[in-house]
């Protein structure tokens, strides 16, 4: 026993790599939150009035809702008027274009490339986002070429306002959800992307969210359109620095797929998870949903959620338009005192749609990990399908692991089917592994790889290998 | 901790199972009724086993709601879950079932099963089959569907002369007999027909 337990010290001691700080020079704006803090966010983007009557219209909604406590969370008390809500490096005056090399460094250390070169497999367009701003946006040119808009969320209020204008919070609608106002009053920066009819996104497209600044919370906006026939595959990482404050990071992602398009999103979730004694980390309160808008059209959820002290994430999909699909794969490790209250909503509106959900939990230390999913056959999904499979795997005895789907039919044709298992690694396993010479941690790695595997065979290559990385850091030493 | 804080309290039944005891429920709601079942079962000494069925048949505008919520307190309790049942007319029907396996229940083994079939555009099934775990050593598992008749079943009986009618009946009946309890099949058998 006594050897399991130095294995679990070892397992769940793993660094947190990504925890430096980077030492630029940074313009804040004051503390708290009103509407002069939205007007002076509003003003420093340059913004035009509409999206300045949204952000109130927002706050004004978000003033009057009470925070949501449903969640199987143990969340502390977030003081509003005491974060920052918009932090950018300083530019450097004489050289306007250029990236501050220490801001390179940076994305170079987080091995998010800021030229753009190829990276393994083939080649990624990135649009790194530093605290409150975009820092850059790669491949702009070439994708242009095919019509691709690929740009941060300021630029594309700049020069593409009809299109913002028409698909912003199309989605998710300003009132939505007590997060989800809370961003659209405050939303700095983000990546917009739009994917031209009938056109197939030559390269990975992907977002780079990094946290520096102390006192700060990051409330990034995205926004991705895929036109009729179309397909992107889209990806997002995300690191923060080791502190002893808990920041906030609350987003908003919202895509919209058109008639017979194809948009895969993939994220690695590798917010600072706090130390080993649950202080610090980041509150990561997320809200993302797509809608399959016209007939035949997919949408796939893939996440990695690793970090983050507490992880408060729904990637849904309205099905709307008749035989569209959707999926989400997802694997969410939690360790120490993090806590992970995840899944996902599966509306099935239209007929004949498909819709196929599989959740990997994995707890260990003394965290706690929720599964909580909706699935809804509306009375138009005639012959809807879905079938969803949520497993957990619990790793010492301090770690809690639950199941919350709730599963609604208003059709006699549809089919629903769900299920759900909990275990721990068993004593046989590792036996079996240390037989052939596997030593455990090497057993567990194994074994968790294995139940996990049918989520990371369905990442991009770029992500994958990280991912394996990262949940082999995150998870080191959890037999049980 | 915080286990079980999440939770409704349970306002109908409730039950202690002591060590070594094994409590049997089973419950039964036909045609015509529209019924609220709220049980929960504590299992607190070791040992101690629960066998829980539960069948509903409704049609017209009936309102079902069944809740169960079973708490595994100590090491090496068994529960059994199976909750079967269809909805005809404009039904409404929610299972919401909970079971929780307090720290330190090892050897736990718990198994809930939920499955419903929708005979009409009207009727309504809601399921949240829950679980709360706290402890590693243990074998749960749930399960829940929502479906319809199965239409190649259908076909085969049809094609051997059954009536359309009669066949539907046989499949319902053969749906539904895990939770018949003994005693009840005729008059059970008699009920499906009025949906």
């Amino acid at each position: 026993m006594s050897e399991d337990k130095k294995i679990i010290k070892e397992f769940t001691s793993g660094e947190y790599k990504e925890g430096f700080v980077t030492d630029v020079q940074q313009e804040f704006i004051p503390k708290g939150l009103n509407e002069d803090i939205i007007r002076l966010i509003s003003k420093r983007k340059e913004e035009p009035e509409w999206l300045l009557e949204f952000r109130l219209d927002a706050f004004r909604r978000w003033e009057k809702m009470p925070m949501p406590d449903w969640a199987h969370l143990d969340m502390p008390a977030i003081d509003f008027q005491d974060i920052i809500y918009y932090a950018a490096p300083k530019q450097d005056k004489d050289r306007p274009k250029e990236i501050d090399p220490k801001l390179q460094a940076t994305f170079d250390k987080l091995g998010i490339p800021l030229n753009e070169r190829e990276v393994l497999a083939g080649v990624v367009a990135v649009d790194a986002v530093f605290d409150s701003v975009s820092v850059t946006t790669t491949f702009r040119k070439t994708l242009a070429e095919k019509g691709i808009i690929f740009c941060s969320f300021s630029e594309a209020v700049k020069e593409h306002p009809d299109l913002v204008r028409k698909y912003l919070a199309s989605v998710v609608p300003p009132g939505d959800n007590y997060f989800a106002a809370l961003n659209s009053a405050v939303f700095s920066d983000g990546s917009f992307c739009y994917i031209p009819k009938g056109v197939k996104c030559p390269m990975e497209l992907s977002s780079y969210f990094r946290i520096n600044a102390r006192g700060t919370g990051q409330f990034e906006r995205t926004l991705i359109v895929a036109d009729e026939g179309s397909y992107v595959s889209y990806m997002e990482g995300c690191t923060a620095p080791i502190r002893d404050e808990q920041q906030l990071h609350a987003a908003v992602v919202e895509i919209v797929v058109e008639k017979d398009a194809d948009v895969k999103y993939s994220t690695v979730q590798n917010w600072y998870p706090g130390d080993a004694q649950g202080r610090g980390g980041i509150l990561n309160l997320v809200t993302k949903r797509g809608i399959c808008k016209g007939s035949g059209s997919h949408l796939s959820w893939t996440q990695v959620e690793t970090g983050s002290a507490i992880t408060w994430k729904y990637p849904s999909t309205i099905l709307k338009g008749d035989y569209s699909s959707s999926e989400f794969y997802s694997v969410a490790v939690t360790n120490n005192f993090q806590q992970a209250d995840t899944g996902t909503k599966m509306i099935h509106l239209g007929r004949g749609t498909k819709s196929r959900i599989v959740s990997k939990g994995i707890s260990a230390g003394k965290s706690q990990n929720s599964y909580r999913g909706l699935v809804r056959m509306a009375k138009g999904a005639v012959g809807a399908r879905n079938y969803s499979q949520c497993d957990s795997l619990l790793i010492g005895k301090d770690c809690g692991a639950h199941t919350f789907p709730d599963i609604q039919s208003f059709n006699p044709t549809a089919v629903v089917e769900h299920e759900a298992t909990t275990s721990k690694i068993s004593e046989d396993q590792l036996f079996y592994c240390g037989q052939r010479g596997i030593g455990p941690e090497d057993a567990v790695g194994l074994i968790v790889g294995g139940y996990a595997r049918e989520v990371l065979s369905r990442l991009p290559m770029e992500f994958a290998v990280e991912a394996r990385k990262l949940l082999q850091v995150s998870l080191e030493g959890s037999v049980g | 901790m915080g286990h079980g804080k999440y939770i409704d309290p349970i306002c109908g039944e409730s039950y202690k199972v002591a060590a070594g005891e094994t409590l049997r429920l089973s419950y039964v709601i036909l045609p015509g009724e529209s019924r609220s079942i709220d049980v929960a079962v504590d299992l607190t000494g070791e040992g101690a086993a629960l066998e829980l069925t539960a069948l509903y048949l409704s049609g017209a505008d009936e309102t079902v709601r069944i809740r169960t919520l079973v708490h595994h307190r100590v090491k090496n309790c068994h529960s059994r879950q199976l909750i079967k049942g269809i909805a005809g007319g404009s039904a409404d029907v929610r299972f919401d079932g909970v079971i929780v396996v307090a720290p330190g229940a090892d050897g736990t083994e718990a198994l809930q099963e939920n499955h419903n079939i929708i005979l009409s555009d009207t009727a309504k099934v809601e399921t949240l089959p829950q679980l709360e775990i706290y402890a590693d050593d243990v074998k749960c598992s749930h399960g829940a569907t929502v479906g319809r008749l199965g239409e190649e079943e259908l076909f085969y009986m049809r094609s051997r002369g059954i009536p359309e009618k009669e066949a539907k009946v046989l499949q319902m009946l053969s749906f539904i007999s895990p939770v018949v309890p003994e005693g009840r099949e005729e008059e059970i058998a008699a009920a499906l027909t009025k949906l």
